[in-house]
C-alpha cells in the first residue's frame, strides 16, 4: 500500500529526516514512535505530499506522491498535528466542505458526514461552532474530517492528544476498526497507544529509523529470561555460586535492590528452581524472586539512547543485542 | 471546477458569517451613498439656479455631474477597503494550519487560488450590486441618467475591483500574517494610485532617459529620444487612470486588457507563490 524509499528532508543545514525507508502492507496499523522533534511529523507530511522530500520517493498504491499527487491525495485521509479546522464554521458544514473537496460524490456527502459524525461521537456538537468546542472535540472533528471519505491510507499525527481517557479508548477502538480494510499510520509519543492499537512499531529518532518491530518482538527484547533474586543476608559467595549453576548465563548485582542480583538465564533454560534450592541450602534467606521484564518504556528509552550515544546502556543488557541489529 | 466552487462557497460563507462583510459593505455604502447624495443635491441646486437660462440648463448633465464622480469615489474607496477583504484569504489558511488540509486534498493550487478569488469577487459583487440602486432611484425623476454610459462605468469599477482583489490575494499568499498582507497590499494600491499624479509632471521622454542612462549610446545608436514620456508610461500603469475612460462611458480595449492582465498575472503569481512555499 505504502512504499517509502530513502526519503531525506533537509531544512537549511538541518537534516530532519535522514534516509528513511519502509513499507506498509494493506490493512496494517503502523505506529510511529519517537521523542519530540524526531521527524515523525515531517515524515508524515512527506507521505501526504504536503512537503516535498529533498530526495527519495513515496508511493501510495503505486502512485508517486510527487508525480501524481492528486491520485495519491484521493486515497488519503490526514489528521495533522493541529487539527485543520475553520474556527468560524459549524461542525457539520465544515465536514460537508471537506467531503466536497475530498471528492466525495455529491449524493453521498450527507450519508458520509452522518457516518463520520456518528463514528467520532460528534452528534451532540454537530450544530456548534468549531471555535467553541473543547480541545477533545476539536480533535475528534479533525479525526472525522480524516475518515469521512473512507480513505485507503489514513495518516494520523498524534490522534489522541488532548482527549480524556474515555475518549482515548473510543478513538483507539475506532482506529482499530480501520485495520484490515484501511492502512493506518499513526504517530505518538505515548507508548501505551502503540501497545493497544498498532500491529507494528517504528521507532524514529533524530530523523532515522531506530527500530522496526512487531509489538511482540519489542516486548521479547525486554524479556530475555532475567530474574531478580533478593536475599535477606548479604552472602559473599553468592554471585560465584549462582554463576556456577547450570542454565545461568550472567549474574549482576542489582543496583536498585540492596542484596539483590539480576540473574540472566541461558536461552531456553529456566534455573529458578535451582536458584531457590541453592539459596535455601546455603541459608541466604530468599526474600524475593521475580522475572525482570522491562517495560516498553524502558526498551524505548534504551533504543533512543543507544541511537543517540552509540553506546548501549550497560543496564540495558538484553536489549543491547537487539538494538544493535536494529540500528544496523 | 467543483473544488473551485466549493472553496469559493466556503469563502463567501465565512465572509457573511463574520462581521467583516457587513462592515466593509456598510462603510462602502455609507461613503458612496453620501457622495451620490451630495452630488445629486448640488446638481439639483444648479438646475434650479439656471432654470431660467435655457443655454446653461442644457449644459447640465446628470451623467457628468452625478454618475461620473460616483465611480471615481468608488475607485478610491476600493483602494482603501480591498486589502481588508483579501488579507485573510491565504494568510489565515497558513496561520490556522488549514493549508495543510487544503493541500493534502485532491485539489490543485490553481483551484485554491481561483476559489479564493471567486469568493472575494462574490463579496465585491454584492457590494457594487447594491449601488445599482443609486441610478435606478433617479431613473423616474427628471434627472434620469443615460443608462449606457452608467453601465460602462460599472463595468470599469468591476474590472478595477477585481484587479485589486487579485493583487491583494497575491499579498495574502506571501505572508501568514494578515496585517502584513493588508498593509503591503494597501501600500501597493496607493502607489498605483499615486503614480497617476506623477504621470502629469514627468515630461522627460523615455528615449531621453535611456540616452542619459547609457551615457549617450542610446542616441548614437539612432534609437531616438523622441516618443512617449516617462509620464505616459507611469500613467498607463496607474490603476485609477484606466478607470477614467469607463467613467466617461467609453469602453476602451486598452483599459480592459490592462485590468485583465493585472488579474491574470496576479492570480498566476499567487499560484506560483503557493507552489514555491511548499519547498521551504
Amino acid at each position: 500500500m505504502l512504499e517509502v524509499s530513502d526519503i531525506t528532508k533537509v531544512y537549511g543545514t538541518r537534516t530532519v529526516v535522514d534516509r528513511v525507508s519502509f513499507s506498509v502492507p494493506k490493512g496494517e496499523i503502523l505506529g510511529f514512535l519517537g521523542p519530540n522533534g524526531a521527524g515523525k511529523t515531517t515524515t508524515m507530511r512527506i507521505i501526504t505530499g504536503y512537503v516535498p522530500p529533498s530526495s527519495g520517493t513515496v508511493k501510495v498504491a503505486g502512485f508517486d506522491v510527487q508525480e501524481q499527487p492528486l491520485e495519491v491525495k484521493r486515497r488519503l485521509g490526514y489528521l495533522p498535528e493541529h487539527p485543520p479546522l475553520y474556527s468560524e464554521m459549524l461542525v457539520r458544514p465544515y465536514l460537508e466542505f471537506v467531503a466536497r473537496i475530498r471528492g466525495v460524490p455529491r449524493r453521498q456527502i450527507r450519508a458520509r458526514v452522518d457516518r463520520a459524525i456518528e463514528r467520532c461521537g460528534l452528534q451532540a456538537v454537530a450544530g456548534r461552532l468549531v471555535a467553541v468546542l473543547s480541545k477533545g472535540y476539536q480533535q475528534r472533528v479533525g479525526l472525522a474530517q480524516a475518515i469521512l471519505h473512507e480513505p485507503d491510507l489514513l495518516i494520523l499525527d498524534e490522534p489522541t492528544v488532548g482527549l480524556d481517557p474515555t475518549q482515548i479508548r473510543e478513538i483507539r477502538s475506532l482506529i482499530k476498526s480501520f485495520s484490515g480494510e484501511h492502512t493506518v499510520i499513526l504517530s505518538t509519543h505515548i507508548l501505551a497507544e502503540v501497545t493497544m492499537t498498532c500491529h507494528r512499531v517504528m521507532i524514529i529518532n533524530e530523523g532515522r529509523i531506530a527500530a522496526t518491530d512487531t509489538l511482540e518482538g519489542l516486548t521479547a527484547r525486554g524479556g530475555g529470561g532475567r530474574v531478580l533474586v533478593r536475599f535477606a543476608r548479604r552472602a559473599d559467595g553468592a554471585e560465584a555460586a549462582l554463576h556456577a549453576l547450570p542454565g545461568v548465563a550472567s549474574v549482576q548485582a542489582h543496583e536498585a535492590q540492596d542484596g539483590g542480583f539480576a540473574v540472566g538465564m541461558r536461552p531456553g533454560q529456566d534455573a529458578r528452581e535451582e536458584i531457590a534450592a541453592l539459596a535455601v541450602g546455603r541459608g541466604w534467606g530468599l526474600l524475593e524472586m521475580r522475572p525482570l521484564t522491562r517495560s516498553l518504556e524502558e526498551i524505548f528509552i534504551d533504543i533512543i539512547r543507544g541511537e543517540s550515544s552509540g553506546v548501549a546502556d550497560p543496564a540495558a543488557g538484553a536489549a543491547a543485542g537487539g538494538n544493535a541489529e536494529a540500528t544496523a | 471546477m467543483r473544488n473551485t466552487l466549493a472553496i469559493a462557497a466556503r469563502e463567501v460563507r465565512t465572509y457573511f458569517t463574520s462581521p467583516l462583510a457587513y462592515v466593509v459593505i456598510g462603510v462602502f455604502l455609507l461613503l458612496s451613498g453620501y457622495i451620490f447624495w451630495a452630488s445629486l443635491v448640488r446638481f439639483s441646486e444648479l438646475c434650479l439656479r439656471f432654470a431660467s437660462n435655457p443655454y446653461y440648463a442644457s449644459q447640465l448633465n446628470v451623467n457628468d455631474m452625478v454618475v461620473r464622480p460616483i465611480f471615481g469615489t468608488m475607485g478610491i474607496i476600493f483602494l482603501l477597503l480591498m486589502p481588508v477583504v483579501t488579507m485573510r484569504l491565504l494568510a489565515e489558511e497558513r496561520r490556522a494550519g488549514t493549508a495543510e488540509l487544503l493541500f493534502t486534498c485532491p485539489v490543485t493550487s490553481g483551484q485554491v487560488v481561483l476559489g479564493k478569488f471567486l469568493g472575494a469577487a462574490c463579496l465585491f459583487l454584492v457590494m457594487i450590486g447594491v449601488t445599482l440602486t443609486y441610478p435606478i432611484l433617479i431613473m423616474n425623476s427628471g434627472a434620469a441618467p443615460d443608462m449606457k454610459p452608467t453601465l460602462a462605468g460599472y463595468f470599469g469599477v468591476l474590472l478595477m475591483g477585481l484587479s485589486l482583489l487579485a493583487l491583494g490575494l497575491l499579498f495574502s499568499a506571501l505572508t501568514d500574517n494578515q496585517v502584513v498582507a493588508a498593509v503591503s497590499a494597501f501600500g501597493t494600491f496607493l502607489f498605483l494610485w499615486v503614480i497617476d499624479w506623477m504621470a502629469s509632471s514627468a515630461t522627460v521622454t523615455l528615449g531621453a532617459l535611456m540616452s542619459r542612462l547609457t551615457l549617450g549610446l542610446w542616441e548614437k545608436a539612432g534609437l531616438g529620444i523622441a516618443g512617449p514620456t516617462l509620464g505616459d508610461l507611469l500613467g498607463s500603469l496607474s490603476i485609477i487612470g484606466h478607470l477614467r475612460d469607463f467613467q466617461k462611458g467609453v469602453i476602451d480595449s486598452r483599459d480592459v486588457v490592462f485590468y485583465g492582465s493585472v488579474i491574470f498575472v496576479s492570480l498566476f503569481l499567487t499560484q506560483r507563490v503557493l507552489e514555491s512555499r511548499r519547498w521551504r
